[in-house]
Order: C-alpha cells, then sequence, then structure tokens
C-alpha cells in the first residue's frame, strides 16, 4: 500500500525514551482512544452480572454488589491495540481472572475460553493464558469508575495480547473444549495476538 | 464501466481560512472528474516510515469548477490528518486524494426540488457544494438551508450563503447558534428540533428532498424528527460526521 | 445516562458513507445505494443509511433500526475479508 511521502508528516511517534517497551510496529500515545465494534451498551448495575461456565463443574454467577465484594487489586500495565497504538502504565482497579476461576472447577477438557460482551463482541484464548496474574477483569480505570465508553461497567484486560482480546463489557467466560475463533479471530485477526510477536493477522 | 477508483496526487492551489477552525483547500487534480454535488474525497498521509492514516472530506466545490477540488476541513485538535492540512500543507505541496465517492448522499438539479438543506458545523460542506452547483446551473427550484452553529464566528461561508440569498430569491438561508448569537440577532437560538424544521419547511410541506449532515447527534434528531412528520423515508437521505473539535 | 455521556457515545458512531471508498474498491462500482435487507428485523436500508463503526481492527456496519451487524469488513496486508451474514440480501441495480 505504498503511497506519495507526504512532506513534514511525522506520523505517529517511537519515542526513543521508550523503544523498548513499544511493541514492533507500535505507536506510543498519551489519549485513551475509543474504538468499538458496535454501540455502546448500557446495562443497569442492578442488572449485571458476570458468570462463568462451559466445561466446569457447576456455572456460577455474581451480581454488581457481590462482584465488588471480591479481593481486587491495582494493575498498571502497557496495553497494545492492533490498529497500532500503545498506551503504557495504564493503571486499572480490577478482580484477577485467578480469584475468579477459584469460585468454579475447571473440567480437564476445559483448556480454552470464550470470553462474551453485552453486544454480542466475543474473543478466546487459552486457558493458561488467563491465569497467574496474565488476566483480569477491571471496573475502575485511573481511580474513577470505567466509562462505558471504554468498557464499564466492567471489562476483561489481557495486557500481554493484542488489546482486541480485552473484551469491553464483559458478561462472562465460557470454558470450552477448543479455541474457538471470535468476533474478529473469525475474520481475518490472529488466534493467538502476542504484539510481541506482532501476531496481528491469522497466517501472521 | 466506471473508471476505477485510484489515488492520485492533487496539488494545493490555494488555502484560505473560512473561520477560525476551518479552511478552504483547493486542489488541482491530473485526473480530474466531474463529482456530484454531495460526494467526498479520502485523503491519505504516508511518514517516511511507512505509516498512513486517511480520512474522508466532503467536497464543498460544484462539478461547475473543472480541473479543481475545493475541501473545507475543519481542524481536530487531535486529530492526524486536519492539523496537517491546516498547519503544515502549503501551497504547491502533493496531497494524494481518491474520489470522487458516494452515491447515496448527493443531489444535483436533475432531482428535483423543493430542496432542504439541514446541516451542522462542517455537515455545511457538502450542502454548499449543492448551493454552489444550483447557482451555478442558474436553477430556480425552492431551496432553504437551515444551518446550526455555535457561535457567529462558526459560521462556514456566511457572506456567500448571504450573497447567493440576496441575489436568488428562490433560495432562502436560516441559522440557529446553540451557544452564542450574533448580538441583536432574533432568529433561532437553540438545536434544531421538530417545530424549528416545521417552520422552515412549511412552504416546501411534504414535497422536499431533505439533505442532512453533521455530528451523528444532530442527523439523528433531524432524520427522527423528519420521520414523525411523516415526510416519506425515500427523500431523505442522512450523511452523519464523527465528532467535530470542542 | 445523562446527556454527556449520550453524546460522546453516539457522537463516535458514522454511517455507511463513511466506508463508501472501501465498498467501491471491493465491489467496482459505488454501493452506498445498494439496498441491504436485515437478517435480524427484515427492515431495507441503503448502505450510506446504515450504523458504520469504523475505528476499531476492522468495519462494522450495522441496522439502524435494530443494531444487528449486516456486515463486517477487515482489510489486512495480504487479504481483504468481507463478512455479510446480517444481510438476508443486498440489492443494487443491476450491473452497469
Amino acid at each position: 500500500m505504498a503511497g506519495l511521502i507526504s512532506r513534514g508528516f511525522l506520523g505517529r511517534r517511537r519515542p526513543a525514551e521508550v523503544e523498548n517497551r513499544l511493541p514492533p510496529g507500535q505507536y506510543l500515545v498519551t489519549d485513551f482512544p475509543v474504538l468499538s465494534a458496535g454501540p455502546t451498551p448500557h446495562t443497569a448495575l442492578d442488572r449485571w452480572s458476570f458468570t462463568i461456565e462451559g466445561l466446569v463443574r457447576s456455572p456460577v454467577t455474581w451480581s454488581w454488589e457481590a462482584f465488588q465484594k471480591l479481593p481486587s487489586q491495582t494493575y498498571s500495565v502497557d496495553i497494545s491495540c492492533v490498529t497500532k497504538w500503545t498506551k503504557l502504565d495504564t493503571k486499572w482497579l480490577a478482580v484477577s481472572v485467578d480469584t475468579l476461576l477459584q469460585a468454579v472447577q475447571v473440567d480437564p477438557a476445559g483448556r480454552y475460553v470464550t470470553a462474551y460482551s453485552d453486544g454480542g463482541y466475543t474473543t478466546n484464548l487459552p486457558l493458561d493464558e488467563m491465569v497467574n496474574g496474565q488476566a483480569f477483569v477491571a471496573y475502575q480505570f485511573d481511580d474513577k469508575p470505567l466509562e462505558a465508553v471504554h468498557g464499564g461497567p466492567a471489562r476483561l484486560v489481557v495486557p500481554h495480547l493484542y488489546f482486541w482480546k480485552s473484551a469491553k463489557w464483559i458478561r462472562g467466560l465460557r470454558l470450552t473444549e477448543r479455541n474457538q475463533p471470535g468476533f474478529w479471530e473469525s475474520l481475518g485477526y490472529h488466534i493467538h495476538g502476542d504484539p510481541w510477536k506482532e501476531e496481528r493477522y491469522s497466517g501472521d | 464501466m466506471q473508471p476505477m477508483l485510484e489515488w492520485q496526487a492533487g496539488t494545493v492551489t490555494a488555502i484560505r481560512p473560512e473561520t477560525r477552525q476551518t479552511k478552504s483547500f483547493t486542489f488541482a487534480l491530473p485526473k480530474w472528474m466531474a463529482h456530484r454535488p454531495g460526494q467526498h474525497y479520502d485523503v491519505r498521509l504516508t511518514a517516511s516510515d511507512g505509516y498512513q492514516t486517511q480520512r474522508s472530506y466532503s467536497i464543498a466545490s460544484p462539478p461547475e469548477s473543472l480541473g479543481e477540488i475545493e475541501l473545507t476541513v475543519e481542524r481536530i485538535p487531535d486529530g492526524e490528518v486536519s492539523p496537517y492540512m491546516h498547519d503544515v500543507l502549503m501551497p504547491d505541496d502533493q496531497l494524494e486524494v481518491r474520489g470522487p465517492i458516494g452515491g447515496y448522499f448527493v443531489w444535483d438539479v436533475s432531482l428535483g426540488g423543493p430542496l432542504l438543506l439541514v446541516g451542522g458545523g462542517s455537515g455545511v460542506v457538502p450542502l454548499m457544494a449543492m448551493l454552489r452547483h444550483r447557482a451555478a446551473q442558474h436553477s430556480t427550484l425552492p431551496a432553504r438551508i437551515l444551518y446550526s452553529s455555535r457561535t457567529a464566528e462558526d459560521v462556514i461561508y456566511r457572506d456567500e450563503l448571504e450573497r447567493m440569498a440576496g441575489a436568488d430569491r428562490t433560495f432562502e438561508p436560516f441559522y440557529t447558534f446553540t451557544r452564542q448569537p450574533p448580538a441583536g440577532w432574533t432568529g433561532y437560538r437553540r438545536r434544531i428540533d421538530a417545530t424549528m424544521l416545521a417552520e422552515v419547511m412549511r412552504p416546501f410541506d411534504k414535497r422536499a428532498r431533505v439533505y442532512v449532515c453533521g455530528p451523528t447527534l444532530l442527523v439523528e434528531a433531524v432524520a427522527n424528527a423528519l420521520v414523525q412528520m411523516e415526510l416519506p423515508i425515500e427523500q431523505i437521505r442522512t450523511e452523519r460526521f464523527g465528532p467535530s473539535g470542542a | 445516562m445523562d446527556d454527556d455521556e449520550t453524546d460522546m457515545n453516539t457522537a463516535l458512531m458514522v454511517d455507511g458513507n463513511a466506508v463508501a471508498g472501501q465498498l467501491e474498491q471491493i465491489f467496482g462500482r459505488d454501493m452506498t445505494m445498494a439496498i441491504a435487507r436485515c437478517a435480524g428485523c427484515a427492515r431495507d436500508a441503503q448502505l450510506g443509511a446504515l450504523m458504520a463503526f469504523i475505528r476499531g481492527p476492522g468495519v462494522v456496519l450495522r441496522c439502524p433500526a435494530c443494531q444487528n451487524a449486516i456486515a463486517r469488513i477487515v482489510e489486512t496486508p495480504s487479504a481483504t475479508y468481507l463478512e455479510a451474514r446480517g444481510a438476508a440480501y443486498l440489492r443494487m441495480a443491476p450491473p452497469p
């Protein structure tokens, strides 16, 4: 897709001082871009719930109140979107997926997870990439309740993978036997999505 | 067969400030083709490391301006392309463009009237192409524009609209201001609503061909109001722009 | 839901006109006037009038009535993907 080089157009930056923190092909942003696949859902907190289901002994569901009572922690992580922006040191208050999984007994066959959201969005990843602190369900960003445009009331955050895996407006995790391509994975995006290996598209 | 849509390098021949946030850029195009009023061009920037970004801008000029196009662009503070165009681009620079594009949001005199144009902010740009074309064709199809701006300083093409109205009794502009009207203003001073639309549309009634363009919220509100007023949906065309600058 | 939040959320949405160039490259002609029948609610709308979400990894075109995803487009360096299961059909003028 070569083009005429535009005189004086600097594009985006990879500042030298953070060069080693930017995955290949990524550029630094300091704002928080809003990208979505559909209109912002608005689920009232008294109707919100979070569920873990699928290949588990028995599914479990939390109401918003119950979810807020789960042990939570703050995270500071770098996030990379496949559309090439990376934001450093993002701060979240969240419940780790490890904590959530303590409430269920996962079948040995349940090796993959489909995360599903209000509005119909889905994304998929291996269970072993969600545990040991690798993933969390966040309801505060930058010390404030997570705004709806950024996925509030709660979103998944999986910082070591491209940010399309960090499902906004998340409502649950389904344990599955196979790695089932989600919304973008089923249309040309990489099934895994590691920014450090530039796994953007299927076939990469 | 339609010619293939391909990128070409346009050359900047003129840059003119319109309001504090908007400028009009004229480009000479080696492969110019007559567009239909309402269409747009895609603009693409490429950095030396290969990074690319692209935006669409409505054509402000009428097809009667041969060999060139004018784009009126609002400077979005944290944008990528508009700050480049406003702050860096100079006459004789080249800009990669592709077009003309769009078949849905178009009007020309062959489609008839009466014509009601409703616009907010930079949504007025494609509507202006329609009015300039209508004037160039010396059309007497009745036409009105209802144009929403924040303040008097934000009204793009104000002088030209007034001159057009002065020279043509079949064209009438209406303005509304949502933040601060000009001193002594006795006209509308609120967001466009059903009452305002009904008043402006009254002489045209249900025969109006309506084009609505601007920020999504304005377009939604106007389109919904028109449907409520039982204007046939085939007579309504809409184009939503992304969020404008603060 | 207060006014500010409504403003921000809806403000980000555009319509099919915003992807007219992309659709023309795929189909070889303007597609904004083509009519899509929504597989969800059976309403007809011209592609130019569909809700469009364009800032993410791909484009999603949705029914203005029921918000069902009518079509999705992804462009990768080696391929363009178009999925339109959300359309019962696309109807357009016969080819020129």
